[in-house]
């Protein structure tokens, strides 16, 4: 049993061991400020020209004039990774929106209407998953060609059945409450029971998944691109990045994979430290 | 195992055959949309005159009606005529045959770290304490955001460059090679998979220790042991089970990387080569084979978790 | 040595809180003697089965138990961690409330009853199998080698925690803890469980500490009887002599509220009736054990009548057909064959559109089961009753919605200042009463209650059934009560409807049918209500497997455009 069942019907402000002020969280919460606001202002903040080459010597160690070095073409690996935190921050956040819409959209529409809805769109959705997401977007890529576009759409789809069966389960238990039975036998109109009440409720794990799922989106997209198949140079995407400063990793210079992989990660880690605390909160509504 | 169940199992096994025919179609589909005429990514560089075209068109079945296109292809996979790769000229089935086995290895060799560092720190947070949970929590957060090509380029650095103690590049000849050379690979595949497994696991046994059953077992005075084997791991194992069956499938998908960050010549490479040059029935059926495995694997893990909890095929609630 | 199998001094229990430790036990004290049968009767919140759960070492560890708890003589808190398991496994029975979640879905009824024979008691794997086919005869279940292999899915709940009770008996404990382990079930199947008990405590001489909020089944199956309040025993009695030895006001609270009110005498003239039910039939298409699909019959061929401002209950237990026809008139459900006819209009079929429910609504209402989840957890008391009038007012003004919301909150005496808080502040009685206001703000003929008062503590059914009734003489709207409990439809309705399976066995006035009735099965439904005197007596059970499950209240909403 949960301490919260045995404290009584009522729950009672029982210790809290992660509090809203968690120092971690807003740690995070700062990183990710920083992280956007560098995808927007980035080509402003940059010394260098990211695309000029040689403006110092080849894979030179961070110095004074170049802070992370340069790279195999001599060019200022700071202004790159600059540059290239807009492709790399903005793409994942368009395959969550677009995912995010369309499983919502889908799921609810399962929940609400049941019977041959639910089937048809419950089985699409089944063969949309059987697809992993990375052969999806390669596949979109022998498609229509290198570049962010066609992961992105890909990548949009392959993450669909994720949110959509997250809304359906939570939509159904949602209209399983006796309260949705209650506002219908009020004469309540079926639209106002779905958007004033069945949407917010679903809106908690919605959002909890769309930051979860920028993470994955941000990883998904930077890979394809380190295999060349997402943004292609002269893009300073940190996963071309990566990529292209790999044989200098073996003569001593890793600067150039080095510091937009770092940048990944820690954006990364931000992320899931926030998603963790959205979920918690997200999950900590029902009793 | 009960008549019941085993309808259920039927049932969900048509289903799934049902979800490989329809995504066997969309990945076929993939061949009509792709804008602009195949026959002249076939044709390559060469500008084709009109018997050329004609030539092209007959070889690849490209003047057919689709639905036609589709059965040969179908009907080629299990025949064991993959197609034509656009680029190489080859049959598709020769270009992969020798890729399976390296690939297939190293999904296993990964396979093996993950249930191994996976469950197991998922277990140990679990049973072992505060202290012991805390630590695996922050290695673990850390772990999911590695993903597997920035750990592939910080081991080709650390042991490329610095420690040399395994090789960086290559798949090796040999069984005891491969495995030596595969090691990086694996790791920087597993690492990420490792931190989500283990967070599932102790998840569920965390959830299971709570249960209102485990209790009854503890008043009775059953020894601690027996109560984690048989009540919490036992009943934990279910839920364990799916989300890794899920997770492992992709893991076929993903090795693409490894293999690219380690230049090892295995499916996933390919993969990534036929579709840098828009090699589209290469891609085709490497991505079939993709679904495939996935498909069949999270069939398999249904059947488990079919045998240990029959009730989980009963509908919890009808109308 | 002291001959008290079991005593608590002065236990009090803490738990972490935000500010600081938050005491849920203050100060029980009671003493149970060998072979005898103490009851524990409190509310929620009481503290009762904390204090069990504190004898069983089965608080969590961040709780901190004060004061002594003593099994047999030896105070537990001096016994070290393996000795005292020990203790507790030979010493103490435990049964609970749910004995579905307290065993293992995945392991076999002989797996569980072996178990702790073979681990603890370290007998061999087939003298445990024969003594426990053995216990499972004692407890009465009927062909114990078969159920051996079955998993608890394929049993019923009666069966199940008579399975529970088979389990503590392996180590022949001297106690046994029962925390509310009747409440889910049904009043037969009560009456089967404790008669089980009843033969079980006087072949063994076993103790007995009985934990319920039922005061009146504790006075009829216990030798003494302590009350809890707020995490303290108030008041220890002799349960034979409860009635006239009780001091505390409290007791005697409790005490009024197991009476039997006094039966309702018909004061309604004969006139057209607001509500007839005519062959009702409903089936449902249900996943047979053995795969594939059967049919479940849920209703069949019911009808009755409800006068303008009368007071109908419809009693049943589970899997009676009583709930499925409550949905069916308000429209959750439709029908497969038969007719409601509601003020003169066919309502058989669900309302078109949301016009037609609109309209309905303004002569029916429905009141539901769980106070929790009858109201949105996101929206204020207020703006759910703004919600509520405003469908029936589009173009009222905001004063004038809150004026009626005003009117509402005074006619089911909830105090004003609570309408800006959201139900998780709320209480159960509170929350129902906000629900009844909402039914109410529709201006309804009918009010449909749906097990409306099951869920609350005992005190707080009094209070909703004499706001219901009150609420009925003064509004004039007629009341329709489901129930599985014939002391709340006898406290508030002057005719009932007694259905099992589905089918009306016996209607008529409340009088005819308590005082008098025709049907066996409504007499043993009487004989199964504990009361003064009252003796359980033991019999075969009646159902042994799981019932399917059919009335969940999941609604199938319409589409805007008319119902599919």
């Amino acid at each position: 049993m949960s301490v919260a069942q045995l404290a009584g019907g009522r729950v009672p402000r029982l210790a809290r061991r992660a509090s809203a002020r968690d120092p971690l969280v807003i740690a995070a919460a700062l990183v990710m400020l920083l992280i956007a606001v560098i995808a927007v202002f980035g080509p402003l903040m940059a010394p260098y020209d990211p695309n000029q080459l040689y403006v110092g010597p080849v894979l030179s160690p961070p110095s004074l004039e170049h802070y992370m070095g340069t790279d195999d073409l001599g060019r200022d690996i700071y202004s790159r990774v600059l540059v290239g935190a807009a492709p790399s921050v903005i793409a994942p956040v368009f395959v969550v929106i677009l995912s995010t819409a369309l499983g919502a959209a889908i799921g609810i529409s399962s929940a609400w209407f049941g019977g041959v809805v639910d089937g048809i769109s419950s089985r699409v959705i089944e063969v949309i998953f059987a697809i992993p997401g990375l052969v999806l977007a390669v596949l979109a890529v022998s498609m229509f060609g290198k570049g962010l576009i066609a992961p992105i759409a890909a990548l949009s789809i392959a993450y669909i059945p994720i949110v959509s069966r997250l809304v359906r389960t939570a939509a159904r238990a949602e209209l399983g409450k006796p309260y949705i039975a209650a506002l219908r036998i009020q004469g309540v109109s079926s639209l106002a029971i779905c958007f004033r009440h069945l949407v917010p409720a679903v809106l908690p794990p919605i959002l909890a998944q769309s930051t979860v799922g920028f993470g994955y989106a941000m990883l998904d997209l930077a890979a394809i691109s380190f295999l060349g198949l997402g943004a292609q140079p002269p893009s300073s995407d940190w996963g071309v990045m990566i990529s292209a400063g790999q044989p200098a990793l073996l003569t001593g210079a890793p600067e150039q994979s080095m510091f937009p992989a770092a940048l990944v990660v820690v954006t990364v880690l931000a992320v899931n430290i926030l998603g963790a605390r959205v979920t918690t909160w997200a999950e900590g509504g029902d009793r | 195992m009960n008549t019941r169940v085993l309808r259920q199992l039927l049932g969900k096994l048509g289903g799934l055959l049902l979800t490989l025919f329809l995504a066997s179609v969309l990945i076929f589909s993939a061949m009509l949309l792709t804008p602009g005429d195949p026959v002249f990514t076939i044709a390559g560089s060469v500008r084709p005159t009109p018997e050329m075209i004609a030539a092209i068109q007959e070889q690849y079945h490209l003047d057919q009606p689709v639905w036609v296109q589709y059965l040969s292809w179908i009907g080629g996979v299990f025949s064991g005529d993959l197609g034509t790769s656009f680029v190489y000229k080859t049959p598709v089935a020769e270009l992969i045959a020798p890729r399976i086995g390296i690939t297939a290895l190293l999904v296993l060799y990964t396979l093996v770290l993950i249930v191994v560092f996976g469950l197991g720190s998922g277990i140990l947070a679990a049973t072992r304490g505060r202290a012991v949970d805390r630590t695996v929590l922050v290695t673990t957060s850390f772990g999911m955001a590695l993903p597997t090509f920035v750990v592939a380029i910080l081991l080709i650095w650390i042991f490329g460059r610095v420690l040399g103690w395994f090789p960086v590049y290559g798949a090796g000849s040999g069984l005891l090679d491969n495995l030596y050379h595969l090691t990086l690979p694996a790791i920087s595949l597993a690492v990420l998979y490792i931190a989500y497994i283990s967070r599932i696991t102790r998840g569920a046994i965390v959830g299971q220790q709570h249960a209102e059953h485990v209790e009854t077992a503890l008043v009775r005075g059953i020894p601690r042991s027996r109560i984690f084997r048989r009540h919490v791991f036992l009943n934990a194992s279910p839920q364990i089970l799916s989300v890794s069956g899920a997770t492992v499938a992709g893991l076929f998908a993903v090795s693409a990387i490894a293999e690219q960050a380690f230049g090892i010549g295995g499916l996933g490479s390919l993969l990534t080569e036929a579709a840098a040059r828009k090699d589209v029935p290469v891609v085709q059926v490497i991505s079939l084979l993709l679904v495939t495995v996935f498909v069949v694997l999270n069939a398999v893990v249904d059947v488990v978790i079919a045998v240990i909890d029959p009730d989980s095929t009963k509908p919890r609630s009808l109308a | 040595m002291s001959d008290f199998v079991l005593e608590l001094d002065h236990v009090s229990i803490a738990a972490p809180g935000a500010d600081g430790p938050l005491m849920l036990v203050e100060d029980c004290t009671l003493q149970v003697t060998a072979g005898e049968s103490l009851g524990l009767v409190g509310e929620s919140g009481s503290g009762k089965t904390l204090s069990a759960r504190a004898v069983a070492g089965l608080l969590p560890e961040e709780f901190t138990v004060g004061g002594t708890i003593r099994i047999d003589g030896e105070d537990i808190s001096t016994v070290a961690g393996k000795r005292l398991r020990g203790i507790r496994a030979r010493r103490l029975g435990m049964v609970f409330q749910t004995p579905r979640a307290h065993l293992n879905p995945l392991r076999s009824i002989g797996d569980f009853m072996t178990e702790a024979l073979v681990t603890v008691a370290g007998e061999k794997p087939d003298a445990a199998e024969r003594r426990a086919i053995e216990l499972l005869a004692e407890v009465g279940i009927p062909d114990p080698d078969r159920r051996m292999r079955q998993r608890p899915g394929d049993l019923s709940g009666g069966l199940l925690q008579r399975v529970m009770i088979a389990a503590t008996l392996a180590m022949d404990p001297p106690i046994l803890l029962a925390d509310e382990i009747t409440t889910a079930l049904d009043v037969t199947t009560q009456e089967e469980v404790m008669a089980v008990i009843a033969d079980l405590r006087r072949h063994r001489d076993l103790a007995m500490l009985f934990i319920t909020h039922d005061l009146a089944l504790a006075g009829a199956v216990c030798d003494r009887i302590a009350v809890m309040q707020h995490g303290r025993t108030v008041e220890t009695l002799r349960a034979a002599t409860m009635r006239q030895d009780a001091v505390e006001p409290y007791t005697r609270r409790l005490l009024s509220a197991t009476l039997p009110a006094d039966v309702r005498a018909d004061s309604t003239p004969p006139v057209e009736p607001v509500l007839v039910v005519d062959g009702l039939r409903k089936t449902f298409q249900v996943r047979s054990p053995r795969g594939g699909r059967e049919e479940f019959v849920a209703v069949d061929g019911v009808g009755f009548m409800l006068a303008p401002g009368g007071s109908l209950g419809i009693v049943g237990e589970s899997g009676s057909g009583k709930s499925t026809t409550a949905r069916i008139i308000c429209g959750l459900e439709a029908a497969d064959a038969g007719s409601v006819t509601v003020k003169g209009e066919d309502w058989t079929t669900a309302a078109r559109g949301t016009a037609g429910r609109r309209r309905r609504a303004r002569i029916a209402q429905m009141v539901f089961q769980d106070p929790y989840q009858s109201l949105d957890r996101r929206q204020t008391v207020r703006a759910c009753l703004r919600e509520a009038v405003a469908v029936h007012r589009p173009k009222a003004s905001r004063g004038e919605l809150d004026a009626r919301v005003d009117e509402l909150l005074g006619a089911v005496r909830l105090d004003a200042g609570l309408a800006d808080r959201k139900p998780r502040s709320l209480s159960g009685g509170q929350r129902q009463r906000v629900a009844i206001a909402r039914a109410l703000a529709a201006d309804p003929e009918i009010l449909v209650l749906d097990e409306a008062v099951s869920a609350l503590d005992v005190t707080t059914q009094v209070e909703i059934l004499t706001l219901l009734d009150s609420i009925r003489r003064t509004m004039g709207v007629a009341l329709l009560m489901i129930s599985h409990d014939l002391t709340v439809v006898r406290r508030l309705c002057d005719h009932v409807v007694v259905m099992r399976s589905g089918v009306i066995v016996e209607q008529g006035t409340i009088a005819d049918v308590l005082d008098d009735p025709r049907a066996d099965y409504t007499r043993m439904l009487l004989d199964s209500i504990p009361h003064d005197g009252w003796v359980p007596r033991r019999r075969i059970p009646a159902r042994t497997t799981a019932l399917p499950t059919v009335a969940t209240t999941t609604t199938r909403i319409s589409p805007p455009g008319g119902p599919k």
